[in-house]
């Protein structure tokens, strides 16, 4: 592939990622009680705040127009670094943008398809949005990945338009996974039978995540995010048992034997 | 109670009413009181199939909105006893159908017949769903190609969710395989899927494989089910179909390349 031949002069290359996010869900505009609540947290919990990035979602919020700058301000006085702003009226994006913020479209949207951001990636940074973080510091990011899992078992055949997901361990298939059908797991997927569809390991950014498969024939494989196409995977690989996991931030397939 | 049967296959074109019809037809000429549905509301075709659009008056839809009896909407096939046909409306949409109304009708043919067959319009929508919702069994008809394949592992993703058996946690609907539009030569040059590759994929019970034939086309421009043509290979598969349908263990025939030369010579190699 010519595209590797380049890399060592290449400055960069766009990768689409998906990374354990805090979500500051505001229920009230009013910049002054957002400094209350939080002056109450930082004492509480004080390792929390260590420029923290968030993403302030404001879908709850009925105001048009609301103070984004002193919000912000706000947040960042409590080492909180907000980084973008989900949802709200064009006039919130309009400011969210002109204070150099991304701007999410709302959870509703996209809560559906929560597979479509890993499969059409846009060249850019993606995150993953969606993981309940409570402002405690037990929770913080990095401490999902460990935590104990509940698995599934799923016997028979996942078919196409079917979505089989494990949000909390490991995802057990026994059957085969058919084109167009998905599977999901917020730890492995291990799948004792052909693999035609997609399957997502490691769906909350746990990058120990892998897939594992009687028979590769995936149209898509994605651990924490980082993915690969049918196209890209090696032709040889095909319709053989593998496994499949993140090194380097890139994702191998090797032979399960 | 009438064993209820859907023909379905999310995709269209593949052969669905061609198959209801002649399975319908097989399972009359067995000695099996059978009536076949039409569920494509404002697409009707069965009629056409079945040789007796001249003899139309009212519809499912009629029945369903109190327009008509049933026995007023009923139609008695002229070439088998045993066999009646319940067309559908073309002038109105599936809107029309409603599910409390498809029960009714269902439960009231059931005390009568020992088959219903529910020929299901293409598509995942309503109108599918309704033709799907109360059936015991249900034939996936599926053609040799990938796309074909796929929507029929859509629709079998559906009959086990989307039925009443599903939602009542009953047992589940005994779902088959029926491949249609088989061509062993093309087969063999690989331009169509092999039979191994789809019983593969979709891993349900094969319950015919109906080769690809001049017959059918000439059975449903003559509007005579293709089963009542037991010359022809079509014809034959299709009684082979109907009787594994009443449980007969029968060797699968017309899927093999060599088998097929064979024929064509007993045949005078009409089929291609």
């Amino acid at each position: 592939m010519s595209l590797n031949m380049d890399r060592d002069r290449m400055a960069f290359t766009f990768k689409g990622g998906m990374l354990p996010m805090t979500v500051m869900e505001l229920t009230s505009a009013d910049p002054e009680r957002i400094r209350e609540q939080l002056a109450g947290k930082l004492s509480q919990s004080p390792a929390f705040f260590q420029h923290t990035p968030v993403v302030l979602n404001v879908e709850k919020l009925e105001e048009p127009h609301l103070a984004l700058e002193r919000i912000c301000a706000v947040c960042r006085a409590h080492k909180l670094l907000p980084v973008a702003v989900r949802g709200g009226p064009d006039p919130v994006k309009q400011s969210a943008w002109a204070l150099g913020l991304g701007w999410f479209p709302p959870q509703e949207a996209s809560r559906p398809r929560p597979l479509e951001s890993v499969a059409d990636a846009v060249p850019a940074e993606e995150v993953e949005l969606d993981e309940p973080v409570d402002a405690s510091p037990e929770v913080a990011p990095e401490a999902l990945p460990g935590a104990v899992a509940r698995g599934r078992i799923y016997r028979g055949t996942v078919r196409s338009g079917q979505q089989v997901t494990a949000p909390e361990g490991d995802l057990v298939v026994v059957g085969a996974v058919n084109a167009g059908a998905e599977v999901l797991a917020a730890g492995n997927v291990h799948v004792y039978g052909a693999l035609r569809g997609r399957a997502l390991a490691g769906i909350h950014g746990d990058v120990k995540a892998g897939i594992f498969c009687r028979e590769l024939h995936a149209e898509l494989l994605s651990v924490a995010g980082n993915y690969k196409r049918l196209e890209d995977i090696d032709p040889r690989m095909l319709g053989t048992t593998v496994q499949v996991q993140l090194f380097d931030g890139q994702l191998s397939i090797k032979p399960l034997d | 109670m009438a064993k209820i049967i859907v023909v379905t296959s999310g995709k269209g074109g593949v052969g669905k009413t061609t198959s209801a019809a002649a399975i319908a037809t097989g399972l009359a000429l067995r000695g099996k009181k059978t009536v076949v549905i039409d569920f494509d509301v404002g697409l009707r075709n069965l009629d056409l199939i079945m040789g007796c659009e001249r003899r139309v008056v009212y519809d499912l839809v009629n029945v369903i909105q109190g327009e008509a009896g049933l026995n007023q909407a009923l139609i008695r096939d002229k070439r088998v006893d045993n066999l009646h046909i319940l067309p559908a409306s073309q002038t109105r949409d599936k809107d029309a159908l409603t599910q409390e109304g498809v029960e009714k009708v269902l439960d009231t043919l059931g005390k009568d017949f020992d088959f219903i067959i529910c020929d299901s319009p293409a598509g995942i929508e309503r109108g599918a769903q309704l033709a799907m919702y109360y059936a015991d069994e249900a034939i996936v008809v599926t053609n040799p190609e990938v796309s074909s394949v796929r929507d029929s592992d859509r629709i079998l993703g559906l009959l086990a969710s989307k039925t009443r058996r599903a939602e009542r946690g009953d047992d589940a609907i005994r779902e088959h395989l029926l491949i249609t539009r088989y061509n062993p030569s093309r087969v063999d040059l690989g331009d169509m899927l092999n039979l191994d590759d789809i019983r593969d994929i979709l891993a349900i019970d094969l319950l015919g494989l109906i080769p690809e034939s001049e017959a059918v086309l000439r059975a449903s421009n003559q509007g005579v089910p293709v089963t009542h043509d037991d010359n022809s290979d079509a014809g034959q598969a299709y009684a082979d179909t109907v009787a594994r349908l009443l449980g007969e263990e029968v060797p699968l025939r017309f899927h093999e390349y060599q088998k097929k030369s064979l024929l064509s010579r007993m045949f005078g190699g009409t089929r291609r």
